[in-house]
């Protein structure tokens, strides 16, 4: 297995005013293709720096990271644009859809950095919106679709490009049980057939069971890094769920 | 790239059609400032071809000597213009550059014809006045060449005398009172419309003979002397040389030294011409200042309705960032976006300087013609002012921190 993700003694730096915040100190992490990882701990321990960094949306303040062979550190803004473009695909907590934007176009727009042509791209958009399940939703806006569809949306979107690293923070931080279910047993999926490498933050151990893998970050240091034998199995507990009596039967748009 | 920047535009059009009234009044400074812009140009060319028909309408190559007191002929005043007949007889002679001199007197006069009235303007002259200002009959005739004081009641009328004494009748050989006395119309002057100075109606007037005019129009008049005298150089090159003669022969005449004043003035088409275009350049000027200042509120409009659009978008564009956005993709967005604005508001101005146009030459009857030079100009200025007010913004979305613009989560 290559590594994807390597750290050796990164560390994260804020300064807010007079004081430094440590946000990561000395993280030495290496991820392999095809794993799930999952970040936990507590508010403020640096979940989120650390996912920033490995989404190259920020560079680390001493040590090296190296994203697929590439060291993030010593690249330009526009270099890591283009990394993120082409190895990494996000999703949010909020989703973070375009507003008054169709699925598709929303779907699109990676794509559409990557210079590809309309034709192409729409095409393209359309059968990954098939592949997490939203064939019928190609035209409506984010607020036309339910919590679940909106990330399932969003899924798409980090999967257009067919990126090799999906990033989560916190992406079932806003859904119910139910629909979290549904959401983590699409992400195990993608990981189990694409071999796609997830790294997913979260509070709840419901959702970090799912993973194959558990860094436990406190005070900006990585504190446990384990592996589960045998994860839960998201799809199980939604297709338990889906037996069982809807409580709620009149979500707008449901599935 | 290429793509990019088409779906820039597409991304910024939709911008625009989101917000329709909030463009609108973004784009209101330019629309006013490209309309005036617009309507400079088309009163300047307008104007300039104006200038050019109704200067060739009076004859290029004339000049006027005018009576101007001066303070050595401040005593005479009383007495009448010092310029005579013979002063104008001598300028043929002496100067190699005239061709022609017609003396003038004029004075301001009712017409009557049966029971129609009409004031105007007399003027008395030998036939030499209709050689030196071109002017031909349409009708009827002018009175014989010779003798120098041919004193025959007969007129020569202004096609808008003929129109408003006579309508549609025939005025040849018709007779009509100038003052107290019956003169009979030979001839009909041919059309020359408004006249370069002020646009006076070049053919509202009466022509005479001197001889008739002395005799029956004013008495008084000192023998010999004259208002004016109408000077024809032998072509349009030997005005100024014609212009030096005339002032050195009458200063020569009127005994008046070189380093004092004259007691005439000698007007030129070019002096005419000067005025005139000094009137069109103050209108220009004053309409083009209007037009700048808009163009710049409208400018600073564009950049701050831009502004807000990058602070109310800032999420999006962390979400465009974190999708592989380059700064220059976001820089785009936002320029293409603002010179969209900007454009609207050039074509609107455009399409509103043209209405405008139109309106102010039925209206007003001003010279104006529209030429696609301007138009492309106004509408590339507006351009350029959307790229230099919506770079500022532009770069600003393009700067953000794609980890604060997605808001800490
Ligand atoms: N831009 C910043 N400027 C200053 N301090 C920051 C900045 N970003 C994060 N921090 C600090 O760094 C520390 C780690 O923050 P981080 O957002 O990584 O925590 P987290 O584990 O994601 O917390 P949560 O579970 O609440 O999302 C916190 O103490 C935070 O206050
Ligand atoms: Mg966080």
């Amino acid at each position: 297995m290559e590594p994807i993700i390597e750290m050796v003694g990164v560390e994260k730096d804020y300064a807010s005013g007079p004081v430094v915040v440590r946000a990561l100190i000395d993280a030495h992490i290496t991820v392999n293709e095809g794993e799930f990882v999952a970040i936990v701990g507590p508010s403020g321990s640096g979940k989120s720096t650390l996912m920033n960094i490995i989404g190259c949306l920020d560079r680390p303040s001493r040590g090296t990271y190296r994203l697929a062979g590439y060291d993030v550190g010593s690249r330009s803004n526009n270099a890591r644009a283009v990394l993120r473009n082409r190895l990494i695909g996000f999703v949010f907590q909020g989703f973070n859809l375009l507003p008054r934007t169709t699925a598709l176009e929303n779907v699109e727009l990676p794509l559409v950095y990557r210079g590809q042509r309309a034709k192409h791209r729409r095409a393209h958009a359309r059968a990954v919106l098939a592949q997490v399940g939203l064939a019928d939703r190609v035209d409506h806006t984010p607020n036309q679709l339910s919590g679940g569809q909106q990330q399932r949306v969003a899924i798409a979107r980090a999967l257009v490009t067919d990126p090799p690293l999906l990033l989560a923070d916190e992406p079932t931080g806003n859904l119910d049980t139910r629909t979290s279910d549904e959401i983590l047993a699409l992400l195990q999926r993608l990981n189990r057939e694409r071999s796609l490498t997830i790294v997913l933050v979260t509070h709840e151990s419901d959702v970090a069971l799912c993973a194959s893998r558990v860094i436990t970050m406190r005070d900006g240091h990585v504190r446990s890094d384990v592996r589960q034998s045998s994860p839960r199995d998201a799809g199980e507990a939604a297709a338990r769920a889906q037996s069982e009596p809807e409580p709620t039967s009149a979500r707008p748009g449901g599935e | 790239m290429l793509q990019s920047i088409v779906s820039a535009f597409q991304l910024a059009a939709r911008a625009v059609r989101r917000n329709k009234l909030r463009a609108l009044l973004t784009i209101l400074g330019i629309l006013i400032g490209v309309a005036a812009v617009v309507l400079v140009s088309a009163l300047g060319s307008g104007a300039r071809e104006d200038i050019n028909q109704k200067v060739s309408s009076l004859g290029s190559n004339v000049l006027v000597v005018f009576f101007q007191p001066n303070q050595a002929s401040g005593a005479r005043k009383s007495q009448g213009s010092s310029l005579t007949e013979d002063d104008g007889r001598a300028l043929v002679r002496e100067s190699t550059s005239i061709a022609k001199v017609a003396p003038v007197l004029r004075a301001g006069s009712q017409l009557v014809y049966e029971t129609r009235n009409w004031s105007t303007q007399v003027f008395g002259s030998t036939s030499d006045y209709f050689q030196v200002r071109a002017w031909n009959v349409v009708r009827g005739e002018l009175w014989p060449d010779t003798p120098r004081d041919f004193s025959e009641k007969v007129a020569v009328i202004g096609a808008s005398v003929a129109t408003e004494l006579f309508g549609s009748l025939d005025p040849i050989g018709r007779t009509i009172r100038i003052g107290r006395y019956p003169f009979r119309v030979i001839g009909v002057l041919e059309k020359k419309g408004q006249s370069p100075f002020m646009g006076q109606d070049q053919d509202d007037l009466v022509v005479i003979p001197l001889a008739s005019f002395r005799k029956n129009i004013s008495a008084n008049n000192l023998v010999g002397s004259v208002d004016q005298l109408l000077v024809s150089a032998t072509s349009e090159e030997t005005v100024s040389r014609a212009e030096v003669q005339v002032d050195a022969i009458l200063r020569q005449r009127h005994h008046i030294q070189d380093n004092s004043d004259p007691d005439f003035v000698i007007r030129t088409q070019s002096d005419l011409r000067e005025t005139q275009d000094s009137i069109y350049a103050a209108l220009s000027t004053l309409l083009l200042s209007v037009g700048l200042v808009s163009l710049g509120v409208g400018g600073i409009g564009i950049m701050n309705i831009m502004l807000v659009s990058v602070a109310e978008r800032t999420r999006e564009i962390g979400i465009r960032m974190a999708i592989g956005a380059k700064e220059g993709d976001i820089l785009v967005q936002f320029l293409v976006e603002a010179v969209i604005l900007a454009m609207i508001g050039g074509l609107g101005g455009t399409v509103l300087g043209v209405i405008a146009i139109a309106i102010l030459r039925r209206v007003l009857e001003w010279p104006m013609t529209v030429q696609p030079g301007p138009l492309i100009v106004a509408l590339a200025t507006s351009m350029i002012i959307g790229v230099v007010f919506g770079f500022f913004p532009a770069r600003r979305a393009a700067r953000m921190d794609p980890i604060q613009a997605l808001g800490r989560e």
